[in-house]
């Protein structure tokens, strides 16, 4: 699903401030259907390595594979296709103030060309989903926090991508709500999506148990799996 | 991209001018204005170049003749002048004509040239002429100095405006250069002003763009609804710019046409009427708007796409 191979991100300095080196050998490898926390303080190279997924920066050496799409390689034009195949859901929400609810979500369904008949079928269940029936006509700037993490949620799911990535999903909402977030990702993630949660929180990676991958200074310094509970895997 | 598509795209950049309306507001207004001033520039330009044409249309100088020519020989003139290049129109008068003319001119006190009147009479002291009127004012010295070779010792005088015909052709000159100068400045300032407007609010809707890349849409996707805004945008401020230009245009056309504007007359009469004016001022205003406003946007917008 995810692949970094010996991936370096530099951002070049412009003469009086120097280069930066954003992430160092990077190597790992998130599989299909897993669950995987992404764990860094900030500044520790974690938007890097987002970025690199998105394709919104490009590795300075290494190569970053993204459902099966070498991102060293991709053209230009082919970069909308690739993020058609990840749902991203991101710290500040980052949706469309002049759309309402129902709008925000269906706008990444019509990007791909998906007919308006699906559409009217799909959005409105997945809004069921996150618990947002109601709020379907609502804009933005009328929903709460956790609202809009909702929507935005809504709308990295509605087009069923394999891969959802969350950065700071939690950043902007209530604690009680955060766990709510969460188990709806964990949901998701049952039913095969893969999900990867970029966070600096702690407390929540050890709250939900799942691989934990930990960065620091822009180097993979742990990676650590799942603890079998007692009693269930043994 | 498919019809559905498209529909719902063209739909969604109607729908953003009503949301951003204060934007749209500013961006009408910017480009009316510009196609106002542009507009009356060229109107300008347009009617002053009439006036001076017809000023140059009735343009003609006099040959008058010494008396004791054969009527065939000044005939044979005549002829020989009408067939000039430059000639447009000849008219011979007579000495009798002459008397005539000038007792027409004279009004009441044109009985006190009545023993000069009739055919052939010895007294009459006025010399017979001819009128030739040019086609190319520019050219009117040398088509005197033709006309006088032609004509010799038959010629008594020659009266031409030579002096008003060069006023005419550098007043024609300047209009000419200064009223599309003016449009062409005006035209490229429009430009800059109306795509800063466009810049900012593409600027100001930035995130949006962003957030339609992050989602997967393709540059035309995002580019279609803020391309038929734009273009939306020129076509109201081409027909809004149309009715404020052709309104003036039409009040001063009837202010020009009451009594106290008489001493306007000739001036009034070149002026463009508005069933000419109006149709091809709506369909420029429409073209400009729509062209400036459509570019304006999609390129405004390439720098927001590089995500």
């Amino acid at each position: 699903m995810i692949r970094f191979e010996g991936v370096k991100k530099v951002y070049p300095g412009n003469g009086k401030t120097p280069d930066i080196l954003a992430l160092n050998d990077v190597n790992l490898h998130i599989r299909k259907g897993e669950f995987v926390f992404v764990l860094g303080h900030s500044g520790a190279g974690k938007s890097t390595f987002l970025k690199l997924i998105l394709r919104e920066e490009e590795a300075t050496e290494g190569r970053v594979i993204v459902n099966g799409r070498d991102l060293s390689t991709i053209k230009q034009r082919d970069i909308p296709y690739l993020r058609r195949g990840l749902g991203v859901v991101f710290q500040d929400f980052r949706l469309i103030p002049t759309m309402t609810a129902y709008e925000n979500v269906a706008f990444a369904m019509r990007v791909t060309n998906i007919p308006e008949r699906q559409i009217k079928r799909r959005v409105p269940y997945v809004l069921n989903l996150v618990g947002l029936t109601g709020k379907a006509r609502s804009y933005p700037s009328e929903l709460s926090g956790g609202e809009q993490q909702r929507v935005a949620l809504a709308r990295a799911l509605v087009h069923s991508p394999p891969i959802i990535i969350a950065d700071e999903p939690t950043g902007n909402i209530d604690p009680e709500l955060s766990v709510e977030i969460m188990e709806l990702l964990q949901a998701i993630n049952s039913v095969g999506t893969t999900v990867v949660v970029v966070t600096h929180e702690r407390a929540l990676a050890r709250h939900f148990n799942k691989r934990t991958i930990m960065i620091d200074h822009g180097e993979v310094v742990n990676d650590a799996r799942p603890k079998r509970k007692r009693g269930v895997d043994e | 991209m498919k019809w559905s598509s498209f529909k719902y795209l063209t739909k969604q950049g109607l729908h953003s001018m009503v949301q951003n309306r204060l934007m749209t507001l500013a961006s009408v207004g910017v480009l009316t204005a510009c196609l106002i001033i542009t507009g009356v520039a060229v109107l300008l330009s347009v009617n002053v170049n009439s006036f001076v044409d017809y000023l140059s249309d009735q343009n003609e100088f006099e040959v008058y003749l010494n008396d004791g020519y054969e009527q065939a020989s000044i005939d044979a003139f005549v002829q020989n002048v009408s067939a000039l290049e430059n000639v447009a129109e000849t008219e011979y008068i007579s000495k009798s004509q002459a008397v005539e003319e000038m007792q027409a001119w004279m009004g009441e006190d044109g009985d006190l040239l009545s023993s000069y009147a009739g055919e052939d009479n010895a007294a009459n002291p006025l010399p017979a002429s001819v009128r030739v009127r040019v086609e190319d004012l520019t050219a009117l010295s040398q088509t005197v100095e033709s006309v006088k070779a032609l004509g010799g010792d038959m010629i008594y005088e020659v009266q031409s405006p030579t002096e008003l015909s060069s006023v005419l052709v550098g007043m024609k000159r300047a209009v000419t250069y200064v009223g599309w100068g003016l449009v062409a400045v005006l035209g490229v300032v429009s430009v800059v002003v109306i795509s800063n407007t466009i810049r900012l609010t593409v600027f100001a809707r930035r995130k949006e763009i962003n957030i339609m890349k992050f989602v997967g849409a393709t540059n035309a996707f995002i580019r279609l609804p803020f391309f038929v805004e734009g273009m939306t945008v020129g076509a109201i401020s081409g027909i809004v710019s149309t009715l404020v230009v052709g309104g003036v245009y039409y009040g001063l056309l009837q202010w020009l046409d009451q009594p106290s504007a008489s001493w306007l007359g000739e001036f009034t009469r070149c002026m463009h009427p508005m069933g000419e004016v109006i149709w091809p001022m709506l369909g420029g205003f429409v073209l400009f708007g729509v062209f400036i406003g459509g570019v304006g946007c999609a390129t405004s917008i390439r720098k927001h796409l590089k995500v």
